[in-house]
């Protein structure tokens, strides 16, 4: 079993998967303007209302920031699957380049992306809540690295069903995104939760996402999961999700048009 | 050891889509650097073969060897000797037809300057370096499939297979295609071109195999192929001053004479299986009879013919 992988084929593919997903500066543009109205129209708003938590700007803040993560990820995990829809993945398949090494690839799309279009929202948070430093930039983007790769290690495990149906595939993919935004402590902490959603929320891993995420950043200790549970939840579905990804691709992903 | 004995050698390769069999235990030897066409009706299992040696899709059951390598054992050896234009082109609709080749020789090695001038060479033959600042989705149909063709002439791969290649291309188009495939076997590749168009295959093939229903029909080269239709060559004689039916049972008798249909007082229409046989036969026993010919015209099946024949009999049988 070879160990080390194809370097130069893995980077020719990124650069040119970079190119394609920022072709549209627009929609980059895009992105950084619904972010901020989010935060500054509907995080404002809220953050009134919400007397409980100690300020909940932040806090909202930093759960929208694990969301558009988490929204991003799903988008490369649907980005995978859309290229076996329109024909893209099939000539993939046939270039020199193992399965494993373009499903590594597709990670760093992912995480490359992530990072590209969450570091400016991510400054304006801490900008805000004055916690700017490049130690908590560096931080916050390598929390959402960690769960951004689980995320789309599951979306791009799920993919296989997307190759028996397409419908199906979409019908599960946004179920469990509805379920995991909201059975999580994106938006309320646990401790507003009553016993069932609490139960619930303590088994999603953006859970753990997002408190670790506050956890670094130094936000009330209090309303937080343990910080050694949540780090090795996150580590746990990330590397869970690589395996599961890379096994999935290896064995199942063909060159078919998903129906 | 690798068996470098043929291009490609399928042993009881097998694709199935659930209850769908779109390949039955197929074994097919393809000799190196020849062009094999594959014939066949839509569904006749010629994609799904390109598919499974280009390691796209995983055979259900057998395997296959592409140049030594097996593509179950070693896919990643294959795809680095193996390239396949496609079909239908799709996908990457914002990049240029330039970035688009320049992606495709980097992945096959070419890099820095000799790739700027390999895909500035390929474009030009394929017509489309005046579109290679071009989305590829503001491509004509027409520029796309030559785009996706062109992509094998960027780094010759050893084993070039095309998927209609042609189809979408106008008539000027087509010819400079075919040419340049010609060309790839001539610099050493082995070519393997799918195709529903029996003029291209007339064109191309070194040797047809025809595909019906998942499985391989018959490979031979196009005379041979011909051949295979008994009474497929049809040639017409006129006697002076007529042919008598003393000289039918004459005609008759020679070896490979299929019927004879008498035209007019002079003139027979004889079907016989391989004319180039028949004929000096034929030639002989009117010399010996002491008659005297006045034309003799003989034609050969097409391959279209052929191709309806072997379908009709062998599937129907």
């Amino acid at each position: 079993m070879r160990t080390v992988f194809n370097s130069h084929q893995i980077v020719t593919l990124l650069k040119f998967d970079l190119r394609e997903s920022f072709n549209s500066v627009l929609w980059v543009g895009y992105s950084w303007i619904y972010f901020l109205f989010q935060l500054f129209i509907y995080g404002s708003l809220i953050s009134r209302l919400v007397v409980t938590v100690q300020h909940y700007f932040f806090y909202y803040g930093t759960g929208l920031i694990i969301l558009s993560s988490f929204n991003i990820a799903s988008w490369a995990g649907r980005r995978f699957v859309e290229g076996a829809h329109e024909g893209r993945l099939r000539y993939i398949l046939s270039l020199p380049i193992g399965r494993s090494e373009f499903f590594v690839e597709q990670i760093c799309v992912g995480v490359t992306v992530n990072i590209v279009r969450m570091l400016p929202p991510i400054m304006i948070v801490l900008l805000l809540s004055g916690l700017f430093s490049w130690i908590n930039v560096i931080s916050t983007l390598l929390v959402l690295t960690l769960v951004a790769i689980g995320i789309m290690g599951l979306m791009i495990s799920l993919s296989v069903i997307a190759f028996k149906s397409f419908d199906i595939y979409s019908a599960i993919v946004a179920s469990l995104s509805a379920l995991l935004i909201r059975f999580s402590t994106i938006s309320y902490p646990i401790s507003a939760m009553n016993s069932l959603y609490a139960h619930i929320s303590l088994t999603n891993p953006l859970s753990y996402g997002a408190d670790l995420l506050r956890h670094v950043l130094g936000i009330d200790t209090s309303l937080l999961l343990a910080p050694y549970l949540s780090i090795s939840m996150v580590v746990a579905l990330c590397v869970g999700t690589l395996f599961l990804g890379i096994f999935f691709i290896s064995k199942f992903v063909e060159g078919v048009k998903s129906s | 050891m690798f068996d470098l004995e043929y291009a490609v050698k399928t042993i009881k390769l097998t694709k199935r889509y659930g209850s769908l069999l779109a390949l039955d235990s197929l074994d097919l030897k393809v000799d190196q650097n020849m062009i094999l066409v594959l014939l066949g009706p839509n569904g006749s299992g010629k994609s799904t073969f390109l598919h499974l040696i280009s390691t796209v899709l995983k055979p259900s059951n057998g395997t296959a060897k592409v140049m030594g390598y097996d593509i179950v054992e070693q896919p990643l050896k294959v795809r680095q000797v193996t390239s396949i234009a496609f079909q239908d082109p799709r996908g990457f609709w914002r990049h240029k037809p330039k970035h688009i080749l320049s992606f495709h020789a980097s992945m096959y090695g070419i890099n820095g300057a000799e790739r700027s001038a390999i895909v500035e060479r390929v474009m030009k033959d394929f017509d489309l370096w005046e579109s290679r600042d071009k989305k590829f989705m503001d491509l004509s149909g027409g520029q796309a499939k030559r785009l996706e063709v062109a992509k094998l002439f960027v780094h010759k791969p050893q084993l070039a297979l095309l998927d209609e290649p042609t189809a979408m291309v106008d008539l000027d188009g087509k010819r400079i295609m075919w040419d340049k495939i010609r060309e790839l076997k001539e610099s050493g590749c082995t070519v393997i071109v799918a195709t529903n168009e029996v003029r291209e295959a007339e064109y191309l093939a070194d040797r047809i195999s025809i595909f019906a229903k998942g499985k391989e029909i018959i490979t031979e080269s196009l005379v041979d192929l011909k051949d295979t239709i008994k009474g497929g060559d049809v040639v017409e004689m006129e006697f002076i001053p007529e042919a008598s039916d003393s000289v039918i049972h004459a005609l008759a008798s020679i070896p490979g004479t299929v019927s004879i249909n008498r035209i007019s007082r002079s003139k027979l229409k004889i079907s016989v299986s391989r004319s180039e046989d028949w004929l000096p036969l034929a030639t002989n026993y009117v010399h010996n009879m002491g008659l005297k010919l006045l034309s003799i015209r003989v034609s050969e099946p097409s391959l279209d013919d052929v191709f309806m024949n072997i379908i009709r009999t062998r599937i129907n049988n």
